[in-house]
């Protein structure tokens, strides 16, 4: 069953979610100025879920029930599947212009679901049977599932049980007749607030000596001993000033990461799919992070979509949209972006079917398609900020655009002077200049910079972890053959 | 006639798809039923609108007596006009032979 847009926020009413900001706990926390537009974003997969000129790429059919249910719940069946993915992806970044927050479930599901089958096919285990009965409830209720892989991590000389502090990684304290006690955290967790539940993920291949921190489960949001600590963002309390507009450049939609602490938390046999068989830990890791790296080929060029746009209409505005210079960038701009929607596509349309049906995207491609993430965003960002100019950081406040305060000789107010001087191009207001550079402010460096910068170079891994995949599947040595033959090389 | 309606999910597309689809309405106000298209209905015709070239919607699991439409460029419009008035003229002339 589908909920709305309105049903899913009402739901989250229900939870008893335990949230820390600023160092206090928040206990309205759907209505906080600072997390809400997060939650908007979540939204958004709702509502277009439920619109018709949208439905064929929010929705599919579980191959589970043979319901019609969110994509974002759903098992890849086809390489069709995994480029609906995709524009679904981007649909929702042009929708929102930021991070939607829940692709980490749909990437977890699809993960868990192939590497439980095959931890099953080893151990004998019913990891698999019990994956799927828990992504039946999560498909039935709609929810919103954050798949949480990456742990704190401490020193990153160490393995997990080297560390000083053994809780550095998520790790099973004890295990009981009746299921297990989990104690660890999860670091920038995106959506973790706005979700229903957390499906928890090893974050690195491990060893026997790591075992107790191989485990994989599931917990509701507000389970007993879970909380989460607010991650902020650049100029994110700006949200919290009376009447804020203007100045937020996206005031509706953002993005959101948290810590989440797991506080010896209680986990039953039914929700647990991996309980020390350390050498599926790598298998997992590898799965997940290929879809996620698959996912920034769809989300960033949505966003990337806007901030064109918005970097076109800075332009119009500033009547500089004529000069040769700034089309070339443009055209620059939409290169960069849609070589990376190419990768996202081609990652999919590589596809294959893992031994348990869902399909895995071709990993070369997905980790080329993130290694290319890491960059071009920030081309794009700068290109937007060469078309914008430096108004869009020097700009006096939307308060004093409006302001009636007389401080010309001739009763000028504050406003008029803004408005005097900041007057661009006879094409239109200059609230709306500063409504499109204060957008273009936000995503280079205020709250949306996380998603869209930041986000881009660390999330789905860092640069590195992408190269070395790519040196695992680059073939080099059938890429030597071929030289050798034609250089005439015996 | 019943016409089932089908878009695309609109990731990238290069016109509004909503108004093609106001416009045939329009055009054929009192004398097409445009719906948007449901597994379990039978329609005389599917209409399948997409954002561009490639119009990658879904549409196998519809039935539709008459075949499928495919509209991806709003000059298709025309076409698309000219299509339906045809197999509105045929089921006409079906009627008219039953008579």
């Amino acid at each position: 069953m589908l909920m709305t847009g309105a049903q899913y926020i009402e739901s989250l009413r229900k939870l008893k979610t335990r949230v820390y900001m600023f160092g206090e706990k928040v206990d309205n926390w759907i209505d906080h100025p600072i997390i809400r537009p997060s939650i908007n974003s979540v939204k958004m997969t709702y509502d277009l879920a439920l619109d018709p000129e949208c439905a064929d790429l929010m929705t599919a059919k579980s191959n589970i029930t043979g319901e019609i249910i969110n994509r974002f719940n759903h098992l890849h069946q086809s390489t069709d599947d995994l480029r609906k993915k995709v524009k679904m992806q981007r649909l929702l970044g042009q929708k929102t212009a930021s991070c939607f927050q829940r692709c980490v479930g749909m990437d977890a599901f699809n993960a868990e679901y192939s590497t439980t089958y095959e931890i099953d096919k080893k151990y004998g285990t019913e990891y698999h049977k019990r994956f799927e009965k828990y992504l039946k409830y999560v498909q039935d209720n709609d929810l919103t599932v954050d798949g949480a892989m990456t742990d704190p991590k401490g020193d990153r000389a160490k393995s997990p049980s080297q560390q000083e502090d053994p809780d550095l990684f998520v790790r099973i304290v004890e295990k009981r007749e009746d299921g297990i006690v989990v104690r660890g955290a999860k670091a920038h967790q995106t959506g973790s607030i706005n979700s229903h539940e957390h499906l928890v993920m090893p974050t690195i291949s491990l060893t026997e000596s790591d075992k107790a921190y191989a485990v994989s489960f599931a917990v509701p949001s507000d389970v007993d001993g879970l909380f989460m600590i607010y991650g902020r963002q650049s100029c994110d309390t700006r949200k919290m000033e009376e009447g804020a507009d203007i100045d937020l450049g996206n005031k509706q939609y953002g993005g959101q990461e948290a810590l989440v602490v797991f506080d010896d938390v209680f986990v039953p046999w039914e929700r647990v799919f991996m309980c020390e068989e350390w050498d599926f830990a790598g298998m997992l890791v590898e799965r997940f992070a290929g879809y996620h790296r698959q996912s920034y080929g769809g989300c960033k060029v949505g966003v990337g979509d806007v901030i064109i746009g918005a970097a076109a209409l800075a332009a119009d505005y500033n009547g500089a949209n004529k000069a040769s210079h700034i089309k070339d960038k443009l055209i620059e701009m939409t290169h960069l972006n849609e070589t990376l929607y190419c990768c996202g596509i081609a990652c999919s349309a590589e596809g294959y079917p893992t031994e348990a049906g869902n399909y895995q995207i071709d990993m070369l491609l997905a980790n080329v398609c993130k290694q290319n993430v890491t960059r071009f965003p920030y081309e794009i960002v700068r290109l937007a900020e060469d078309i914008a100019g430096g108004l869009m950081v020097t700009m006096p406040s939307e308060k004093d655009f409006k302001s009636n305060l007389k401080v010309g000789r001739n009763g000028e107010t504050i406003g008029d002077v803004c408005n005097k001087y900041f007057k661009g191009s006879p094409v239109t207001s200059t609230e709306n200049r500063m409504r499109i550079l204060r957008f273009i402010e936000n995503v280079a460096l205020g709250t949306a910079a996380v998603g869209y910068r930041t986000e881009s170079l660390h999330g789905a891994g860092s640069p590195q972890a992408q190269r070395i995949m790519i040196a695992r599947q680059g073939n080099i040595e059938g890429k030597k053959e071929l030289a050798k033959k034609i250089a005439g090389i015996k | 006639m019943l016409c089932g309606v089908k878009f695309c999910g609109g990731c990238n597309p290069r016109f509004e798809r909503g108004e093609v689809l106001k416009k045939l309405k329009e055009h054929f106000a009192g004398r097409v039923d445009f719906m948007y298209a449901e597994e379990e209905a039978v329609y005389d015709i599917l209409l399948i609108i997409g954002g561009c070239t490639n119009c990658c919607a879904s549409y196998c699991e519809y039935e539709a007596k008459k075949g499928n439409i495919m509209l991806w460029d709003p000059d298709h419009v025309e076409r698309v006009v000219h299509e339906l008035e045809h197999i509105l003229l045929s089921a006409a002339d079906d009627r008219q032979e039953l008579v």
